[in-house]
């Protein structure tokens, strides 16, 4: 039997539920943390005072607040599993909220053609970078950073480093779609704007374009192999490039969902945009090696992240602590997986010891 | 001449395979010991032992200078044994003087003795006739200055034996008679040297003695004077051929397949014919050129000149998407590099090639495990299921999902580089099997091997190729290991 055949008889005997179940370990944490925060409210502040975490205004203001950085994770989780990574979303969408104004309160194009020409300046500048990254062995890593800083002075540049006004003309986008509805427990007005069903709309037509399309499945054998998938009668460099396209598309809709919230163009508005979203999807299991990662882990990991700084500003962390925490739970939920898969083997070793003991003791 | 180095009674056995039998060898101050088989001779495991790398099975014993020593690659170092390795192994972007040094820095206080490393790099370099400067950049360097380098390195240490893998098969040869030339001088200065390459001429012109290799075991050793080239092929090969596998004989078919003078990536002018029915056999030694012609044959690397016909039409020959769609099919070398998704499940690596040939855009997940659990029972792939990853299967059972992959775009014309490379003898049967089915049901077999018991039981004509051209043409009756040896190493005048 040669090594190879070995390795792969321990790999069926390994029948652990960890690995049959991709997203169970990054779940399981979230389930975990849930719960103790939950504990944590009940015995710092009493079930008397609101919001509580779990009430139903609370999960929605966390939708709210996760939706934009989620269309992004989105893009971000594609890229990722094309075998890049995309470091310019943030300077991006910071560029797309201050020329969707600037089209808006300065070009007085009216609102749709303003957005139409934002999002459109994001998928071209993407498809830019994407052309680059497909056509050069330079790393992504790089080439997204020299967009990342262009994108920036770009926006500074057209929004002479001052932040651009508008009067509300996106407001539609963040208009309240169940106007009069109340939390049935506090009495507060539940909000579900159109940003957060366009959220979930992108992260639906994003798995099915990932699962049930020939288009998805190539981007995996990309990321997984290029050399294969080339050799398999994939064209390789055309489908990186589209892949970054899709992303700017998906920066372009983020930034606008981002600019209609906030009402001013303004260069912090990404700022540090590329770091939660790269976050939320190494959380969701997707590998920066390629070829690794789902839609639904993206998920978990954007509400998971989003929904750790909403409860630790309930539990009235500062925020300086918030931070600590925050890395320090991108990093467990990271290495847990590695961990709970070793598992077995671990147990199986003590297993092991123990009967070679009890039979040296016979 | 005093005696350096002597192996006794080494073996080296892996899971299911012997690698070396009951080997003996010495080599002594000041020569040059040549070390010929064909590939698999054992001839590799044999150097990794000399470098530490492996440990040799129980009863082997190796003795160096008169003291039996237990290596390791430490201890190989400090005794003074260096490997030179065919593929380099450099910084490519320090100069000469540093990559001699790295590691091994002369320091005086904690500070580098830059110019005294320099002129000890100089003197050495002098020595070797070389025109090279300690300060030149080791990546500008062409492949044989490169080596030049790693022995100027081993003059330097003081090292006691050099050995030389491979050492000549990227060269030009201005650099071939540099290089012997180079060695006849470090020679003198009492360094013992193990030469091993497939250019038997060169043997002929620096070795001392010979020793030759055949499936593990030592067959011969000569002094150089009394050995003749026709003694040496006849040592190499000379396996029983009635152990050898036995395929059945298919009828042959039709002109499937035509190259038409094509040159490119390093193939001249190459013409052949392949019959539906026919396993076409490319043999040669590594770097005669096997592989980059497949590549060109499939639209990998473009075809500079000639044309490709398929069923008596011209292709056009841009990608391998082009190829997948006039039927082609290519089982790679390294399976794993350019073969498989390995973090991939088994149904989505066996989906994969076809989807050039799907109009649909929409294609349900239950697809993918239709097809892979299909062709596993086709294939006898030993797996759980189709979501199997291919990371967690045994090389032959990799290839079969490779094959699997190919199968399942109903292609005609399979391009085989070296199909059973790396699997074990069961499963190198069952894919013997699977060629022989496929040219039962009338496609065509381009294969690619170096293993010459499977160019012999397998191939309907045998296509000698060297240096990137066609040697000659063998067909059935005249096949023979010697008669492919002598022609991969230059036709009658070796």
């Amino acid at each position: 039997m040669t090594k190879e055949e070995i390795a792969g008889q321990k790999n069926t005997i390994n029948k652990s539920p960890f690995k049959r179940f991709e997203n169970f370990t990054v779940l399981s944490i979230f389930i975990a943390f849930v719960v103790i925060i939950v504990i944590l409210q009940l015995i710092l502040t009493g079930a008397s005072q609101f919001p509580t975490f779990i009430s139903p205004v609370n999960l929605l203001n966390i939708m709210q607040q996760i939706g934009v950085s989620g269309i992004i994770a989105v893009g971000m989780t594609m890229v990722m599993i094309s075998g890049g990574i995309d470091l310019s979303v943030g300077m991006l969408a910071s560029l797309v909220s201050i020329i969707t104004a600037l089209g808006i309160s300065k070009w007085n194009l009216g609102a749709v053609p303003a957005v139409i020409v934002g999002i459109m300046s994001a998928v071209v500048l993407e498809t830019l970078l994407g052309y680059i990254i497909s056509r050069t062995k330079v790393e992504p890593f790089i080439i997204t950073l020299g967009g990342m800083i262009t994108f920036q002075g770009i926006a500074l540049l057209l929004s002479n480093s001052r932040e651009v006004m508008m009067s509300g003309e996106l407001d539609a986008l963040k208009a309240n779609l169940i106007e009069g509805a109340k939390d049935p427990v506090s009495g507060l007005n539940l909000v579900i704007p159109p940003y957060v069903l366009i959220f979930l709309l992108i992260t639906v037509l994003a798995w099915i374009l990932l699962t049930f399309t020939k288009y998805g499945r190539r981007i995996y054998a990309v990321g997984t192999n290029p050399n294969a998938a080339y050799l398999a009668g994939i064209d390789v460099k055309n489908m990186k490039l589209s892949v970054y396209a899709i992303n700017g598309l998906l920066v372009g809709i983020g930034a606008v969902m981002l600019l209609s919230r906030i009402n001013v163009g303004i260069i912090t508005l990404g700022q540090g945009l590329e770091i939660d979203t790269i976050a939320m999807t190494v959380i969701g299991g997707t590998a920066l090696s390629g070829g690794k990662g789902n839609i639904w882990g993206t998920l978990i990991g954007v509400v998971f992240l989003g929904s750790i700084g909403n409860a630790m500003n309930m539990l009235r962390l500062p925020s300086e602590v918030q931070f600590v925490a925050k890395g320090f739970i991108v990093i467990l939920a990271v290495t847990a997986g590695d961990v709970y898969a070793n598992i077995p083997e671990v147990l199986s070793r003590i297993k092991r010891n123990i009967h070679a003991k009890s039979t040296k003791e016979n | 001449m005093k005696e350096i180095l002597r192996l006794t009674n080494i073996s080296k056995t892996f899971p299911g395979v012997k690698a070396l039998q009951n080997v003996s060898f010495d080599l002594r101050e000041g020569e040059v010991h040549c070390l010929c088989g064909e590939n698999g001779a054992g001839k590799s495991t044999l150097i990794k032992i000399l470098s530490g790398a492996y440990q040799p099975d129980e009863g082997g014993e190796i003795w160096f200078e008169g003291k039996q020593e237990k290596l390791n690659p430490h201890l190989a170092i400090e005794l003074g044994i260096q490997t030179i390795y065919q593929e380099h192994i450099v910084f490519e972007n320090l100069s000469i003087m540093e990559n001699i040094f790295t590691g091994l820095e002369i320091v005086r206080g904690g500070f580098l003795q830059k110019s005294e490393m320099n002129k000890k790099t100089e003197g050495v370099l002098e020595y070797l006739k070389s025109s090279l400067t300690p300060d030149q950049i080791m990546g500008d360097l062409s492949s044989g200055e490169q080596k030049c380098v790693e022995i100027a390195k081993g003059l330097i240490f003081k090292r006691k034996v050099i050995i030389l893998d491979e050492p000549t098969s990227a060269f030009s040869v201005s650099e071939i008679e540099n290089l012997l030339e180079i060695i006849r001088t470090i020679k003198k200065s009492g360094i013992g040297i193990i030469y091993i390459s497939h250019h038997l001429e060169e043997a002929f012109r620096i070795g001392d003695r010979i020793t030759v290799l055949r499936d593990g075991k030592r067959v011969s050793n000569y002094e150089m004077q009394n050995l003749t080239k026709e003694q040496l092929i006849k040592d190499m090969v000379g396996r029983d051929p009635s152990t050898f596998y036995k395929r059945e004989t298919v009828p042959i078919g039709d002109v499937v397949f035509e190259a038409k003078n094509v040159t490119g990536n390093g193939a001249r002018n190459i013409s052949f014919e392949l019959r539906r029915g026919e396993i076409l056999c490319f043999a040669g030694m590594a770097g005669s050129g096997r592989s980059e012609l497949m590549n060109v044959l499939f639209g990998t690397t473009p075809l500079d000149e000639g044309k490709i016909l398929i069923n008596g039409k011209t292709v056009k020959h841009a990608n391998p998407k082009n190829s997948i769609k006039n039927s082609m099919c290519f089982i790679t070398e390294d399976r794993q590099k350019s073969g498989l998704f390995l973090h991939q499940t088994i149904a989505r690596n066996v989906i994969i090639a076809n989807l050039v040939n799907t109009k649909k855009f929409i294609i349900k997940p239950s697809y993918d495990n239709e097809t892979g659990d299909r062709f596993m029972k086709v294939l006898n792939i030993k797996a759980k299921n189709s979501r199997t990853r291919v990371s967690s299967l045994s090389g032959g059972n990799q290839q079969k999902v490779v094959l699997a992959k190919w199968f399942n775009t109903n292609g005609e014309i399979f391009i085989f580089d070296e199909p059973t490379h790396g699997i074990d003898v069961g499963s190198k049967q069952e894919i013997y099997q699977i060629m022989v089915d496929l040219l039962k049901q009338g496609k065509a077999i381009i294969m690619v091997s170096s293993d010459m018991p499977e160019v012999i039981s397998m191939s309907d004509r045998v296509i000698v190729m060297k240096g990137g051209e066609i040697m000659t043409e063998l067909d059935r009756d005249s096949v023979s290991e010697e008669n492919v040896l002598t022609h991969s190493i230059g036709g009658r005048e070796i």
